[in-house]
This record gives structure tokens, sequence and C-alpha cells, in this order.
């Protein structure tokens, strides 16, 4: 984090979409916010991003905020779908791979299981490497990490004589228990290295250093497979950045919600993974953190996709499994698997472009089949004849026509009525039946997921608040936690910029991880300390070179532990400490205090074991307070007028204030039923509440009735 | 009040979230290896009759239908008016329960106002049950291991130690197969918790007639679009001294469908025997895959579909036949009814392919015993649109195990893990190839071997013109041996296991092959 200094400093984000790049820039001291947007150039993404920061400076220039902006422009940070878009897309690199001998097939075997039962015909994830550019290396270790055959001289000629014939940019390697023992994967880099400096080249022991070859596989090939281009990449955008800022270096936001260097970035972007999503999470953190609050349930709700994570103590909750690039969209199973740590989101196919229709059963059912942007739902009038999520919205009053993306995009009531026409008759139900119907079947999809994902971190969903971000999120939030039987809601400012406001939010992260399975009672722990220096220094260098400050680091040491026997793991996480024998029953400690919390009991006479051990090393976060930098804060009347909206607990529609969002100033209080308009979304509370301003301009909801 | 379509399924869609947070749990926690790398369990909550209401969605199609009729078995040895608050009732016994011995189910009432309401129960695969190494040469149940009536393991709350004491002195890692008993009783108190506070908005008769009445009648239209008619599907197994026949009589008429194993082999001294429950299982499990595979799994939506077959055959044995690997059979039902009804609907035929293999090795290592096992799937049949999948599992969904983590399991080296090239029949579309594994055993004592081999004296047939898969085959040391032995196995011996490719579909393009 760059150091508090009494000057005016200015911190730029920039994000990355599939549709859109978005940049913020911020001031300090102050926290005044300015705000960019514009569309996303797919052949050369740095074009975009330079518009977009040309921009912000302009309008800082232009508020007369400080006097040299340019020169005060202290750090860009940057998040970006390019790597989940190539490998969505498959336009990444001629990659090859290469793995122990009879292992050649993995990545194509992977685990023989289908991710859908009662599909016959169901699509497989095609690997990323083609098989034949995968070699097999005359090497094995042991499962302790014993050398049973040497990668000999001769071996390695062969290799390197055959890897030049494959006509190849990048190249993985994986080994069979290089997690334990990585020395025959360094050789073979050092080797690609000295003979293909030009060839980009991924080791599995640096990039996912865990047990299960398929998986860790998978994650280098997927590593190898963007390397080349995320690089040149992050070199063009780095030079870019370089001539509008020239002292503000490049961070990268990675999925597990932290920001690294350009180096390491391009060095690991398969980190970069969830990069946007994650500083969804961020700013919903950020925003709950200014409030006071540390316990928070992050609600996002776009297009096509809902998305959910839960945060406690200020930490988001971190997954080491990932899956990307799904052939069926919301089928686990159905995607690469990708061993990085990553924040833990659930996704399901809800978003305002979720389809209803009629099932087999003949019952009304919504999504995961969206309209998507074209031909969007059916008031778009793009030519959308279904109903979707939107339409009822519409329909229900929580839409306004005039005022969707600002009044730039007028909805069409009439196309609505037609969608929702077709279902009503089907159903033999009204159109607000359906729509409504629709609107809380939506709801109830959401509420379902996030319940099955709070109850299995093994918490209660009534110690959460609900912070919404996203074009769809506010309308449908109040709803949702109701269902959940969440309190309190939050509504963030900027919602459609609220990935560049996490981005800024974030602080500098490495992880580290080192599988090695164990009863706890038998740990060799001289063994284990010296692998925790190693990665220690290791995680301290890439720390540095994120321009981190060292001794304001917070160490963690994580353990996936299980009792000997079971498949999945309780993850613990401790401070930093020596680690030595007596580390013994802090770690028994933590184990069976979540373990207990997650499943409520113990197993008598079962064995403890590690599994794989972890280092984690972040900054320190900060609270970021942000305010409009723009004329968005405005003296305009705050009251609309009134709107008839659908009131779910009396079942009928009534008149509810409409007010215009930024213009309610902090501290303003007000009751709901009511509607807050602003230029990006709508936030929609159809129930009695408290509703109350807060200094940041974010708006509190306190739900009164269930 | 009636239930709009809105209503209905905003309440049911509860039911299943809750049905499926419980089962979650309950994969987390479990110790045995089928749970969780094969969904080899199932949570269902039934109505105070035992028909289903909600079913985990993960569940493998061996429990579709059994867990309810599980239920209703323990209510004619427990009546419902004998049955208290904090009764659980557990049962391993594969007549009453799943088909075989290493599932044990378990029961529990679920009281509102003094009333049953509901049932939560839960079954699975056990980390072990006693007796010799699951393996389909075993002759009887007493082999397979330790027998639970259906028993009361909780009565008023309160344990029966006994019961306890006896498992735990049955089975060879007793603080992980208790762990699981346990952490199935678990799951059906969460199940009542959960479902508890629902009890205000939810009428669970209500829901659960309305359910299984559209789920039946979901059913019916897709089994109307078959055309009525009588259909044979026939295979083989590769059996024991002979091979095992699987006949299989498909009859439609109107919105039922019923099928017949008459005409399939009498019953095996050998662990392969299909209880009727499983029998059912599966056969719904073709039918719905085949016809509709959307609806959700409850009784409404299998009351259409009957299965029979003689008193005393393969698919109906009589006690004590042993039924361990159930699933070589079992799983056989499903190419035959798809064979059956091929010609009447050509558009969704598919080839023969081969279900799974297996390896399980046990012993003493430095001191300590282990126990691993592997799965080995194998080729699937090719269709009229698509190649068949190279070792997938079908019709079962087992996953292999990596084999990382195999050799921390066990003291052995896995030396290859390849697509067996060329295994799978030729055709227009080719059949899908099967594996071959080669381990190394690396222990220092001796290692006791099991190995489940399908289709390595059967193969999987074409179809259209399509030829068949490659049988699979079983070697030590080069030497082709009996999977239906038990083997022991020292330090550098080399077991080679290769799996069936599936049958292709249509001619080769530039090889007629002529068509019977």
């Amino acid at each position: 984090m760059p150091k508090q200094a009494s000057k005016a400093t200015i911190r730029i984000a920039v994000d990355i979409g599939g549709t859109f790049t978005d940049g913020l820039a911020v001031l300090t001291p102050g926290g005044r916010i300015w705000v960019a947007k514009t569309l996303t150039t797919p052949r050369d993404p740095g074009e975009a991003v330079t518009t977009v920061i040309a921009d912000l400076l302009r309008q800082v220039t232009q508020a007369n905020a400080t006097a040299d902006v340019t020169a005060n422009v202290t750090e860009v940070v940057h998040g970006t779908t390019l790597v989940t878009n190539t490998l969505i897309e498959r336009k990444g690199a001629k990659t090859g791979l290469i793995v122990t001998q009879g292992t050649r097939d993995v990545l194509t075997i992977g685990r023989e299981i289908r991710y859908e039962l009662y599909d016959l015909n169901l699509e497989l994830p095609k690997p990323l490497v083609a098989e034949d550019k995968r070699l097999e290396a005359g090497e094995r270790m042991d499962v302790e990490g014993n050398v049973v055959q040497a990668l000999a001289p001769i071996e390695m000629d062969r290799l390197m004589a055959a890897l030049g014939k494959l006509d190849i940019d990048a190249v993985g390697v994986c080994f069979l228990h290089a997690y334990v023992n990585d020395a025959h994967e360094k050789q073979v880099e050092a080797a690609i290295r000295a003979r293909f400096p030009k060839l980009a080249v991924s080791i599995s022991s640096n990039i996912a250093r865990e047990i299960r070859e398929f998986e860790r596989m998978s994650t280098v090939a997927a590593n190898a497979y963007v390397q080349p281009l995320v690089a040149d990449y992050l070199d063009k955008l780095d030079t870019c950045v370089h001539n509008l800022a020239p002292k503000a270096p490049l961070r990268i936001m990675i999925s597990s919600g932290g920001f690294t260097s350009g180096a390491a970035a391009a060095q690991t972007p398969i980190q970069l993974l969830e990069s946007g999503p994650a500083g969804g999470v961020l700013s919903a953190m950020n925003t709950a953190r200014n409030a006071g609050i540390d316990q928070i349930l992050a609600f996002d709700m776009g297009g096509t996709t809902a998305k959910a994570c839960v945060a406690v103590g200020g930490e988001p909750l971190i997954s080491h499994s990932f899956e990307c690039a799904r052939v069926s969209r919301f089928k686990r199973g159905s995607g690469l698997p990708i061993l990085i740590p990553s924040i833990d989101l659930i996704e399901i196919g809800a978003g305002g472009g979720s389809i209803a229709h009629v099932n087999d059963l003949g019952l009304l059912n919504v999504g995961p089949e969206s309209s998507g942007a074209d031909p969007g739902p059916a008031c778009y009038a793009q030519g959308g004849a279904d109903a979707t999520v939107t339409d009822a919205d519409l329909a229900l009053g929580y839409l306004n026509a005039d005022n969707f993306l600002g009044g730039e995009m007028k909805l069409r009531r009439d196309l609505t009525d037609a969608a929702l026409g077709k279902l009503a008759s089907k159903l033999k139900l009204t159109h607000t039946e359906v729509a409504w119907g629709i609107c809380n079947i939506v709801n109830e999809n959401m509420a379902a997921a996030a319940r099955i994902h709070i109850a299995e971190k093994g918490h209660d969903p009534r110690d959460f608040t609900m912070v919404a971000t996203g074009g769809a999120g506010p309308v449908h939030v109040v709803e949702v936690a109701r269902k959940l039987n969440i309190p309190r809601v939050l509504a963030t400012i900027a919602a459609g910029a609220g990935s560049c406001l996490g981005l800024l939010a974030a602080p500098a992260r490495v992880d580290r991880a080192w599988s090695q399975p164990c009863l706890l009672k038998d740990i060799q722990w001289k063994q284990v300390a010296r692998a925790y220096e190693g990665m220690r220094s290791d995680a301290e260098d890439e720390l540095k070179s994120a321009g981190a400050n060292l001794p304001s680091i917070k160490w963690y040491i994580g353990a996936e532990m299980r009792y000997a026997g079971q498949g999945h793991n309780v993850s613990v996480s401790l401070p930093w400490r020596a680690i030595n024998d007596g580390m013994s029953a802090a770690l028994l400690k933590a184990f069976e205090a979540n373990y207990t919390k997650l499943y409520g009991h113990l197993v008598p006479g079962a064995a403890p074991q590690v599994i794989t051990w972890r280092l984690t090393g972040r900054s320190q976060v900060k609270s970021h307070t942000f305010t409009w930098g723009d004329s968005r804060v405005s003296a305009k009347t705050a009251l609309r007028g009134k709107r008839e909206i659908y009131l779910p607990l009396r079942k009928k529609f009534g008149a509810a204030p409409v007010y215009d969002r930024y213009s309610l100033k902090p501290g303003t209080r007000l009751t709901g039923p009511l509607i807050l308009e602003e230029r990006e979304s709508t936030l929609v509370v159809p129930v009695r509440a408290d509703v109350r301003i807060l200094r940041d301009y974010t708006v509190e909801v306190m739900i009164r009735e269930f | 009040m009636k239930l709009d379509p809105i209503t209905l399924e905003i309440q049911w869609k509860r039911l299943v979230s809750m049905v499926d947070e419980a089962s979650a749990a309950f994969v987390r926690t479990s110790f045995s290896v089928l749970v969780r790398e094969a969904n080899d369990f199932a949570v269902v909550l039934t109505d105070a009759q035992g028909r289903s209401i909600a079913q985990s969605i993960l569940s493998i199609p061996s429990f579709i239908g059994t867990l309810p009729a599980t239920v209703k078995h323990f209510l004619q040895k427990f009546p419902p008016k004998t049955l208290k608050p904090g009764d659980v009732m557990i049962t391993n016994d594969p007549w009453m329960g799943t088909g075989h011995i290493h599932d044990v189910n378990v029961a529990m009432p679920i009281f509102h106002k003094g009333k049953i309401i509901a049932y939560a129960a839960v079954v699975s695969h056990m980390p072990d049950i006693g007796g010799r190494i699951r393996n389909a040469g075993i002759r009887d149940i007493y082999e397979e291991g330790l027998q639970i009536p259906r028993m009361k393991l909780i009565s008023a709350g309160k344990p029966d130690q006994n019961l306890l004491d006896v498992i735990a002195q049955n089975v060879r890692v007793p603080e992980q197969t208790l762990g699981d008993i346990w952490a199935q009783v678990a799951a059906c108190k969460m199940l009542e918790e959960r479902l508890k506070p629902l009890l205000k908005e939810i009428n669970l008769d209500q829901l659960g007639n309305e359910i299984r009445r559209r789920s039946e009648a979901a059913m019916k239209k897709a089994i109307r679009e078959v055309p009525d008619g009588v259909y044979h599907g026939h295979t083989q197994h590769d059996g024991f001294e002979e091979p095992i026949i699987i006949n299989a009589t498909v009859t439609v008429k109107g919105d039922k469908l019923s099928i017949d194993y008459t005409g399939s082999s009498a019953q095996v001294p050998r662990a392969v025997n299909v209880v009727p429950i499983y029998t059912f299982a599966y056969s719904a499990f073709a039918v719905k895959a085949l016809l509709c595979p959307d609806v959700p799994n409850n009784e409404g939506s299998f009351t259409p579909i009957t299965t029979s077959a003689p008193l005393g055959s393969i698919f109906n044995p009589t006690y004590p036949a042993a039924s361990g690997g159930r699933g070589m059979i079992g799983h056989m039902m499903v190419p035959a009814i798809l064979m059956a009804l091929a010609d009447v609907l050509p558009e969704r035929a598919i080839a023969e392919g081969s279900s799974n293999s297996s390896i399980t090795v046990t012993g003493e290592h430095r001191g300590r015993p282990y126990a691993a096992v592997n799965f080995m799937n194998a080729g699937q049949g090719a269709t009229q649109y698509r190649d068949g999948f190279t070792m997938l599992s079908f019709p079962s969904n087992l996953s292999n195990t990596p084999i990382e983590v195999f050799e921390q399991m066990a003291p052995l080296r896995v030396v290859e893990r390849a697509i067996r090239r060329g295994s799978g029949g030729a055709g227009k579309h080719k059949g899908g190839d099967g594996l071959r594994f080669e381990v190394e055993v690396a222990a220092d004592t001796p290692m006791m071997a099991s190995m489940i081999m399908t289709r390595y004296k059967t193969a999987p047939q074409g179809i259209a013109g399509g030829t068949p898969g490659k049988v699979g085959g079983l070697y030590l040391n080069g030497k082709a041996i009996n999977p239906a032995d038990h083997w022991v196995l020292n330090k550098g011996d080399r077991v080679v296991m290769e799996t069936a490719g599936g049958g292709g579909f249509g001619c080769a393009a530039g090889h007629p092959i002529l068509q019977s």
C-alpha cells in the first residue's frame, strides 16, 4: 500500500470486463472518486485502458483537485477477465505438457465421472493440451519424495530434442509427487530455459503445490496456456500506464482478493482467473467495514448470474480449488479444475436476463437459461419474446421504464405484458401473479444457494448483513434477505463500478502451499519448519516486488486437516508462530473447534491428519471511505414522486415514494416501502423498513417485517 | 387451499435444498471413499406413510426409490404408533435396504405436535462392514460381513450400546464405520431441525401429493410417447463357470411400462445376485435417463414403472444369496433396456459399453494397516450422433482415485494409467476406449488384493453394424488370472487391468460390415 503522504495522491483502478472497461480514480486524502467507462477493446485491451485512465485524469484535473495530476498518481490497480475469457474461448497459446512416464493420458482421462447423471449425451470439457503435444519423461518420485528413478542426462537430452519438434509457445511440467519434491521439475525447467529461452514454461510445483495429479496438471496446463498472452498483455499495459502516469507501478488483482506485482502475475497468470469478482467482494467488505460490520454476505446480481460470498471477521472465505470454463454453465464438474486460492464465491444462474418457463411438471421455473444482452428481456425490444426477471421487475413497478441506465434505454411495458401473458395463460394465473412468481422464484433460488453456502461454512444467516452490488442486486436484495432472515442490508455506492472500488481497497497478498499428508502425531516438525522457511522467503520476494511494506505484513500458517480416512478438509489458520512440536496442540484445538462448528460433533477414536500446509501473507486491511467527486451528489429535490409497486406482504400494489438516491444527504432517515433510483440500479424496499443514508452515501436498510 | 404452480415450486425447492444441505454435510464428513468419490449414499424425506417427498439430487441410481421402501420395511417391524421421539432405526439387510450389506440404512421419525409427520432417512456405503473383502467370487451372505436386521439403533434418545459394541467388534475400522453411522444420524437430525420452522407454512401431505401427482403425470406423458408393444433386450455378463444371461422384456401399454426379467439366469452362489429393490432401481434409472431425465426422483415418477423377475432368479434371489457385487449384473440391466427400446427409439439408441471394474488392496505396511480402492471405468457405446465416451463411468458414477492419493493410501506404485487405444469398436461412430492400468507392489509384507472385473469375457456389442469393443483383461506378472479369486501379492509383483472398449455405431466408411 502507498504510504500516507501529506500531499494529495491519486490512485486509479481499471477493470476490464467482457463488455465494458471501467475505471475509477480516488483522491487521498478525502476519498473523492471519479468514474469512467468505455467499451472493451478485445484486440488490444490496452486501448480501452488508455482511454479510461486519460478520461479519469481529465476529470480530476477539471475538478481542480490537485495541482500536478499525472505526477501524483501513486498506483494503478488492475483487474481483468482476460484469463477467464482466454480459457472459455480457447484462444490461448499452442501448449505442450511434460509429465511422468505412464501419465500422458491423465489430462484426457480426468476423473472419469459424469457431471450429470441422467444426461446420456453430455458434453465433456476438452483438454487444453492436445494428446500429440504431451511428452513423457523417464523419472519417478515416491510419495515421500524419494527418487525412484532419476532423471538421467541422456533422458533429458531426448526430452529436449522431442520438445524442440513440438511447435509450441508454452509448456507445462507436471511430475508425480512434485508437490513433495520439485527437484525433477526444476531440472526440466532449467533445461528448457537454457535450450528454448523464448518458450514460456510453468512447473506444477510453482503453480499449485498440491496433491492430486489430474487437478494439478490441469492447473499447470491452464497457466501455460494463458501465459504468453498475459505476459504480452501486461507488458503492453505497463507501457500504457507508464506513459500516462510515469511514477505509478502497475498492480494486479488476483483471485484470492489481494494484489500482486505485474511481474508475479505474468509468471502465474492463472491467479488472475477470478480477479473481477474478487474486486466486487472486496468492495462489499470495504463498505461494510466503514459501517462497522465484519460479517457479511456479499451479493452481486447482474444480467445472467448472481454471486454470493461469505466474509467473516473482515476476511473473505477462500477456496483452494476452483473450476473454470464450464461447458455446461452451472454444472459442477463440467469445467477445468484449477487449484488456486480463490475467493469462495457461489455462482447461480439467476440474473435480470434469466428466462421464466413452465417445466415438465407444469411448474413455473426461472433460469438458468438467460436471454443475455442480446436479445435480452422482452422489454428491451430487441426481439426477446420470453419473460425474464427484468420483465417481472418492470411489471411489478420495481423498475422505472424511463430511468433505465439513467433513461438512455426505454423499457417497453407492452412487450413485457405480452411475454407475461403467454405464461399467464399456460399457468391459468394473472399477469401480476406470474410477475411476482418469477421474482419470488428467482429470489428463492438465490436464497436457497446462499443458505446452503452459509450453512456449509458453519454459520447462521441471521448474524449476517447483506451487501448488494451489480445492476440487479439492489432490486432483489431485500427480498432475498427476508428469505434468509437477514435483518440488515447495505447498498454500496457506485454499484456499477463495484469491482474498481474493491481493487482500491485490496491488500497485498501472497499464498503458498505444500502438500505433505501426515497424521498429526507423526509430523516431522523440522521438515515442516524448513518448508515454511522456503515458502516464506519466496513469498517475501513476491510481496517486495508488489511494493508492499514487509514489516506491515501479517503472516498466517494454514493447514488443511481431516480425520484420516475422510476425503474433505477442514481449513485451520493460525497466526505466524515458531514451527515446532508445540504447534501440535494448537492445530488440534483449532481443528476440533472448526470441525464442531461445521458438523456439530467430533469423531471419537479417529486420527487427525494434515494434508496440505499453507502460508498466507497479506498487508493490513485499511478502511477506505469513498465519496463522489463529480456532480452526482446534487442539491436536486430528492423525492421524485410516487409509484405503484407490488408489496409482497400485502399481496397487492401500493404507492411508494421514489427518491433520487444521491440527492439524499448522509444522515437522512426514511421508512420503507420505498424506491431509491440511481443511474445504474434501483434499490427496492417493498416492505416496512428503516432506511438510513450513511456518511459515505451507503444506504442501510433495517428490515422490520419478515 | 389448492397449491398454485408458483407456491408449489417455492415450497418444494425449499424442501429439496434442505435435503441437499443435509447431504452436503454428510458427504464432507464421510469416511467412505464410495460416498465421497461416487455419491454412494442418499438422503430422503418421506411423508408419514413413508412416501418420498424429496431426495438428495447427488445420489446415484442404486438408490432410486430404495429408501422410501426401506422406511416402509421399518414400519412393518416397528409400527408407527410404537415409535417415540428420539427413535432411530437401522438395518443393512439387502432385501430390506439397498441390495447389499455394505449399505447401512437409518431412518428417524419426525414428530410435530405429538404426531409423526415425516421420516428422515439416510443410506450410505460403509467404509467397512467386516467379512471378506468385497469380491464377486464370494459364495453367500455370511462371508460378506456383519448383518444388521431391522433394529433400533437409538430408542427414545438412548443408543443401544450392545448393538454398537457388536458393530465395533465386527468391522476393520470401527471408528470410521461408527463415525459414518453417527454422521447418518446427524443428517437425520439436521433434516428435522430444518423442517420444523417450515411446518408453519408448509403442509407436507398436500405438497407431497401434489409433487407426486405432477411427477407421475410427467412420467406417464413420456411413456405414452413410446409406441405400445413388447420389446426384448438381451445381453450377457462374463459370469463364472458360465455366462450370466440378462433378458429384459419391456412392455409398454399406454402410460405404463413394465420390465420382466424372465429368461435371465438363475441366482448363483456368487456375490452378484440382485435383490428386487435394486432390480427396480437400475431399471427405473434406464427408463428415466432415456425418456425424461428432468423429472424429479420420487415415487410419483416411478409409479408407472414396474419390474418383475421369477423367484430364485439372478434378479430375485433368495436368502442367503450373496450380493456384494450386485452392480456387476445390475448395471447390465441398463444396456439390456436400452437395447430393447433401440428399435422403437432409434434416435436415442446407444451401443453397449461396460460398467466399472475395481481393485481393492489391504494389508499392513510399516506396522500400520491400510486399505485402498481404485475404480476403473471403461469405454462406452457410440450413438448415431457421436463416438462413445472414452473411460467414462456409466451407468453408475464412480471416479478414479488419483495416482498420488492411491500411492499415499497403500504401498504400491502406479506404472501406467492410460487410454487403451483401439479398444473401442469400429463403426460410423467409434466405441469409446477402455483403460490400461498397471501397478507394481512396493510393500515389504504380503498384500491382499481383490479385483472386480467386468466384460473380460463378453464384449460390449455394437449396433446398426458397429463392431464390438475389445474385452478387458486381468494379468499378474504377464499371466491372465481369475478375478473371482482373492490374490496375495508381493513386492515387485505387477498387476495389469484392462477395461473393455465400447461398441461402435453404424458401418465404418470403407469397412463394409455385414449386418445380421
